[in-house]
């Protein structure tokens, strides 16, 4: 209704849904690249894995940009304005943890010990799930649909079970018999993983009260 | 035309304040730009002085009879005390400046259509408290529909957009309506100008103070109600509207800020909130008082004093 007269609107609409588009892009290099460097550490594959994540992490921080852009031109009403940079502020920091946790493998030229490598591809896929489920729930969110506390019970459940495997998986670091030094880059790594889906929680629970607040 | 100039005045006055009640929001939040809301808030005032200024202009024009001198000092009372008011900082209603003048030169005359003026104060009393109950009613009936539609967040946000263009042109329309009789009513007393000519003057006085001066206004008044949440906001500017335009077919002149003002009272009583302060009532009330108790002291001390003749030493 009315479209034609709210481009910039439009844009901003189109831009968002383009920015969680390039989210689950990012999703799915970071979790090629954790599966390769399990599999054959500091491989090609990884490098490239690596970059592409990279890559599009860049591309949503030129998509958040432009967006910024077109917020201060005045575009949408100043409630609509705030809640929407309040949340992709918060969602932007996941691709941040992501690259994090890559960055570590890659300069710290580590190897991820073989008794943590189950648990902590559960901790990732169960981390990235959760960060897929927060996307659905933007998603719901903005179309205004039904569903949305369904989300944010299944992330709330999803970030308790990783916490468990975090703390799980620190306690089996420093039981084990690994070098001290390769216990505290292991400790650094699993904390950056567990960020993940604690971040996807913060946001979960962020949209859940912008949606309570748009109630009238 | 110099015999006019008093009422365009107060007609200049009054566009540049009363904006800001309609599109004050809208501007000071950016949502509409300020000569959007100019422009279109000056059409819809000459629209409504025009079309529905009439029954406004009757009553003022009917409280008490006038000469043209008369309508003259009246005037000059009027736009004297919400000048002198407004620059002591006191919040000021047109309306009860015009009556209070047109008062003044009731008791100089001794005759005063009590009638007439008992309607006039009861509206003006009521005039807060329709606005917030009309808001109270509007808020829970659409707040019903709006909760239950399922509509995405930048289609609630073009729908509010909408919905301050619309409901503000409105708001303009019934303040054109209701309040032109501020301006020129007192001409038609004194058989200066018809109704026709008095609407069309007075809207477009009415007109050229929004254009000129209400931006500051505006963006001052204005960011004082964007406290309120978006929904909140157009249905005082709704309740705004229809508030006043009730006032216009009673046809009674009443203050625009004080319509608001119970507006925005109503959307407390239903959030539970403080959203006027009690500072705030205490100066309403304190404008209710003094602005037609000023005019009427100034109306009588102008007669007066244009009865005066030097006699030389």
């Amino acid at each position: 209704m009315f479209k034609f007269f709210f481009k910039k609107e439009n844009r901003v609409e189109e831009l968002i849904y383009s920015y969680l588009e390039n989210l689950n892009l990012i999703y799915d290099n970071f979790e090629k690249a954790i599966s390769c460097c399990v599999q054959k550490p500091f491989c090609e594959e990884f490098d490239f894995q690596k970059r592409q994540t990279h890559k599009y992490e860049s591309k949503a921080d030129d998509i958040i940009d432009e967006i910024n852009n077109l917020m201060y031109s005045k575009v949408l009403i100043p409630d609509s304005r705030e809640d929407i940079m309040n949340l992709l502020l918060a969602i932007d920091k996941i691709p941040g943890h992501l690259e994090v946790v890559l960055s570590i493998i890659k300069y710290q030229h580590f190897i991820i010990p073989e008794n943590a490598v189950s648990e902590m591809l559960e901790l990732i896929k169960i981390s990235l799930d959760s960060c897929k489920i927060m996307s659905k729930q933007i998603t719901c969110f903005i179309k205004k649909e039904k569903g949305q506390r369904e989300f944010l019970n299944k992330i709330d459940r999803y970030e308790s079970h990783c916490d468990h495997i975090e703390k799980n998986l620190i306690q089996k670091v420093f039981n084990s018999e690994i070098d001290p030094f390769v216990k505290l880059q292991l400790k650094e790594l699993i904390l950056h993983m567990g960020d993940i889906s604690d971040q996807a929680d913060r946001v979960s629970k962020l949209i859940n009260i912008l949606s309570l607040k748009r109630r009238v | 035309m110099l015999s006019l100039l008093g009422g365009i005045f107060m007609g200049w006055s009054l566009g540049a304040n009363d904006a800001s009640n309609i599109f004050g929001t809208s501007v000071a939040s950016r949502m509409i730009k300020f000569w959007t809301a100019a422009v279109l808030a000056s059409v819809f005032v000459i629209l409504g002085a025009l079309i529905s200024g009439q029954a406004g202009i009757e009553t003022l024009q009917g409280l008490t009879s006038f000469d043209l001198p008369q309508a003259i000092v009246a005037s000059v009372a009027a736009a004297l005390s919400v000048s002198i008011m407004t620059l002591a900082g006191w919040p000021v209603s047109s309306s009860q400046a015009v009556v209070g003048a047109i008062l003044g030169i009731g008791i100089l005359n001794s005759q005063i259509n009590v009638s007439g003026l008992g309607k006039v104060l009861l509206c003006w009393f009521t005039t807060p408290l329709g606005g917030a109950v009309i808001t109270i009613i509007l808020y829970k009936f659409i707040a019903f529909f709006y909760n239950r539609i399922q509509i995405s967040l930048f289609g609630a946000d073009r729908l509010l957009k909408i919905g301050f263009i619309l409901f503000g042109s409105y708001s303009a329309y019934a303040l054109g309506a209701n309040n032109v009789a501020n301006v020129t009513a007192v001409f038609v007393g004194a058989g200066k100008l018809t109704v026709f000519q008095a609407a069309l003057i007075g809207g477009l006085s009415i007109a050229f103070g929004i254009l000129t001066f209400s931006r500051p206004v505006m963006e001052t008044v204005g960011k004082k109600l964007v406290e309120l949440d978006p929904f909140s906001a157009l249905m005082v500017s709704i309740s705004l509207g229809i508030t006043i335009h009730i006032y216009t077919i009673i046809g009674v002149p009443v203050s625009s800020s004080q319509a608001i003002i119970g507006g925005v009272l109503g959307i407390g009583i239903i959030k539970g909130t403080n959203t006027v302060s009690i500072k705030t009532l205490k100066s309403i009330f304190l404008g209710w008082f003094l602005t037609p108790v000023v005019a009427c002291v100034l109306a009588i001390l102008i007669s007066f004093i244009s009865y005066l003749k030097y006699t030389g030493p």
